[in-house]
């Protein structure tokens, strides 16, 4: 007689106020972001996070502080949901010296290792062998600690995630590898970039479970990425958890999206928006009122306006600085 | 007038095969390309029986390009083979259930003589809910499913193209009327359907939408109870293994230690678990059961479809359903009447 795992207990409405805070400061701050952005006062390119909220929230929510995630192009929301500091954040992509690492990294260097978030990546599929490294150190030092991957539907076509599903699998290593699959690899539809478009399946080849979820419910991603987490931290090795998904701008701030549908990006935030659909639920089962909901917007907002301002003000890194944090002593 | 082609509608669920069972339980993932794949093959059975068109739900993950890519390409491999002409509706997918609700109302207005539809449960409830009397040819991608069967697609085309052909006469054999369960909330304030289970889940939210919580199901009503299917029927059928199209089960379950009944049984692939059961009784074409009240959400064929709260009356109505093509009976009037035996002395 077999017992299923019990990853994924009832939230209480404390625990549902602090994951809707979470995607709310995710959505004001790349919404802040879009906005800035195009005032030509912040460096570098940005890719924003929009729309894809429940998937960094419903993950980071089964995570604790000692866990790792490694993170992607699009790593503003990975960052605030592993409990990056947003001011931090916000004077790194304004290149600031108060910024999360320096004001020398920019959107893509946005790293916080004192919270379990290992770092941005410019690198598509970058971020899939340090979770491998996540899993294998844990597995030498005996904790139980999980590495979680986020990678794009782009990225699971790198040799480099391929490998990386592999070194999970042969190690059992506690390693989760979350696809963001928003049908889109920078402007190049799935179709076109993918021989087998069916990312989960893939982890079949590894011996490896794979899942695919409504990755604009965060429901549905909590409950899968619990179950994923407990397999992880009991010793039961790597999943892999396809998110699908959709991104509420362009690939990066700037890209005109020509090769988007005419009415795909109305119709995804009219039927699609993850926090409206958090809303919905939890006013329905009465475990939040809608005031309450507003009053978290309103909190955010002001600590995203504090977030900019504190940011502009800020200085720039110097030329002195320019040498520093590049290689580190062991 | 025009005469129009004989047409068939095939609806290929790409996100069908997936779920959380693949992590908790031992299910694995039912690969898109094997989707495509038997696209393909049940097009070769159809063409070969008549058939002179197929119209396709447009579907993302590699269903649709897939399907496209191997009817482009046989003219390699099956240079002397019928095939119908492929026609995909004109739309872009949304990658939602609204998709197949969309693809199954403009299949039934372009006049289709059948719809094939491969998917689980889940699928096959969308496409009776809107399909009306146009009949299925129910096709399993997955280990979890009750109502579609698992079956080899070349032979399923064959089967609905001999039917809609008229070559085996549908009047005679080979389609069957099925049961449906008949969801209300609140007297008509929501209505929905299930053609296997309904069950009353105590988890509050849609979430995963898999049914695999043992002690979550508090409640079930099904329209069949399939000794040798995995799922919430396959439970009723360890109380009372009913046939298809004869009555239908209300069970109401309790915790182990309040159970009349201890029963092993296998909730998903790879999973067998214990259920207790406090009451089960049978159903009559008609019955209406009042589900106790409770909050928690309520599961359409295996998957939690709606949340309900402790003040809303759900009730469920054992009523008829959809027509099935039934291959099986299919095939067998065709072997007794030599429908696909050549004469030598002809050729």
């Amino acid at each position: 007689m077999s017992t299923a795992t019990a990853g994924s207990p009832e939230l209480t409405r404390d625990e549902l106020l602090r994951h809707y805070r979470v995607m709310r400061t995710i959505r004001e701050f790349e919404e802040r972001v879009h906005r800035e952005f195009a005032t030509g006062d912040i460096p570098g390119f940005v890719h924003l996070y929009a729309g894809e909220e429940a998937i960094a929230a419903g993950v980071c929510a089964c995570l604790r502080e000692d866990d790792y995630i490694t993170s992607t192009h699009r790593g503003h929301g990975h960052a605030i949901a592993k409990g990056c500091d947003v001011g931090a954040m916000m004077a790194e992509i304004f290149g600031r010296s108060t910024g999360v690492s320096k004001g020398k990294g920019g959107s893509m260097h946005i790293a916080d290792f004192g919270v379990g978030m290992l770092g941005a990546n410019g690198i598509v599929a970058g971020g899939a062998p340090l979770a491998c490294g996540v899993g294998l150190s844990a597995k030498v030092r005996g904790t139980d600690q999980v590495g979680v991957a986020f990678a794009g539907d782009g990225a699971s076509n790198q040799g480099m995630f391929l490998e990386s599903l592999n070194l999970a699998a042969i190690w059992n290593a506690g390693c989760i590898f979350v696809v963001e699959n928003n049908g889109y690899a920078e402007a190049t539809a799935s179709i076109y970039h993918q021989g087998g478009v069916d990312v989960a399946k893939r982890a079949d080849g590894f011996g490896m479970p794979g899942v695919v979820v409504d990755g604009n419910d965060f429901f549905a991603v909590h409950e899968a990425a619990s179950e994923a987490v407990a397999r992880a931290r009991s010793g039961g090795g790597p999943t892999l958890l396809e998110c699908k998904t959709v991104r509420f701008f362009g690939h990066f701030e700037g890209d005109a999206q020509t090769y988007r549908g005419e009415t795909e990006v109305e119709d995804a935030r009219a039927n699609r928006d993850p926090l409206i659909r958090f809303e919905q639920q939890v006013t329905a089962a009465g475990s939040a009122t809608e005031q309450e909901l507003r009053a978290i917007d309103d909190e955010v907002r002001a600590s995203i306006d504090e977030a900019v301002e504190q940011a502009r003000a800020a200085p720039e890194p110097l030329a002195d600085d320019l040498l520093t944090d590049v290689y580190i002593n062991y | 007038m025009l005469s129009q082609p004989l047409t068939v509608g095939v609806i290929a669920n790409p996100a069908s095969g997936r779920d959380i069972r693949r992590l908790v339980t031992g299910g694995s993932v039912f690969d898109n390309a094997e989707k495509a794949s038997m696209v393909f093959r049940l097009m070769a059975g159809l063409g070969a029986a008549g058939v002179e068109r197929v119209l396709m739900m447009p579907a993302g993950d590699g269903v649709s390009s897939g399907v496209i890519r191997r009817y482009r390409n046989r003219g390699h491999f099956l240079a002397g083979a019928r095939f119908p002409e492929l026609e995909t509706l004109d739309w872009t997918p949304t990658g939602t259930e609204r998709d197949t609700v969309r693809a199954v109302s403009a299949m039934c207005e372009a006049g289709v003589a059948a719809i094939a539809v491969l998917g689980g449960d889940g699928t096959h409830r969308l496409v009776a809910r809107e399909c009306g009397e146009v009949p299925l040819c129910a096709l399993s991608t997955g280990t979890n499913n009750a109502f579609p069967e698992m079956r080899e697609a070349t032979v399923a085309g064959l089967a609905v193209g001999l039917l809609v052909t008229g070559r085996v006469d549908p009047d005679e054999t080979g389609i069957v009327r099925e049961r449906s369960l008949a969801v209300s909330v609140d007297g008509g304030e929501r209505s929905d359907l299930a053609l296997v289970d309904v069950a009353a889940v105590a988890s509050h939210f849609v979430g995963a939408r898999a049914v695999w919580k043992p002690d979550e199901v508090s409640e079930l009503v099904v329209a069949f109870a399939s000794p040798s299917a995995v799922g919430l029927s396959a439970v009723a059928a360890q109380l009372e293994p009913i046939r298809r199209g004869e009555e239908g089960l209300h069970v109401r379950f309790a915790p182990p230690e309040e159970a009349a009944i201890l029963l092993d049984v296998p909730l998903a692939p790879g999973f067998v678990t214990r259920m207790g059961v406090r009451e089960h009784r049978r159903l009559a074409l008609g019955d209406v059961v009042e589900l106790s009240p409770g909050s928690g959400t309520i599961a359409l064929d295996g998957e939690r479809e709606f949340a309900r709260t402790i003040g809303d009356r759900v009730s469920v109505e054992f009523a008829t359903g959809p027509l099935r093509i039934d291959v099986d009976a299919v095939m067998a009037a065709a072997g007794q009447g030599r429908v696909l035996t050549l004469m030598k002395e002809l050729i």
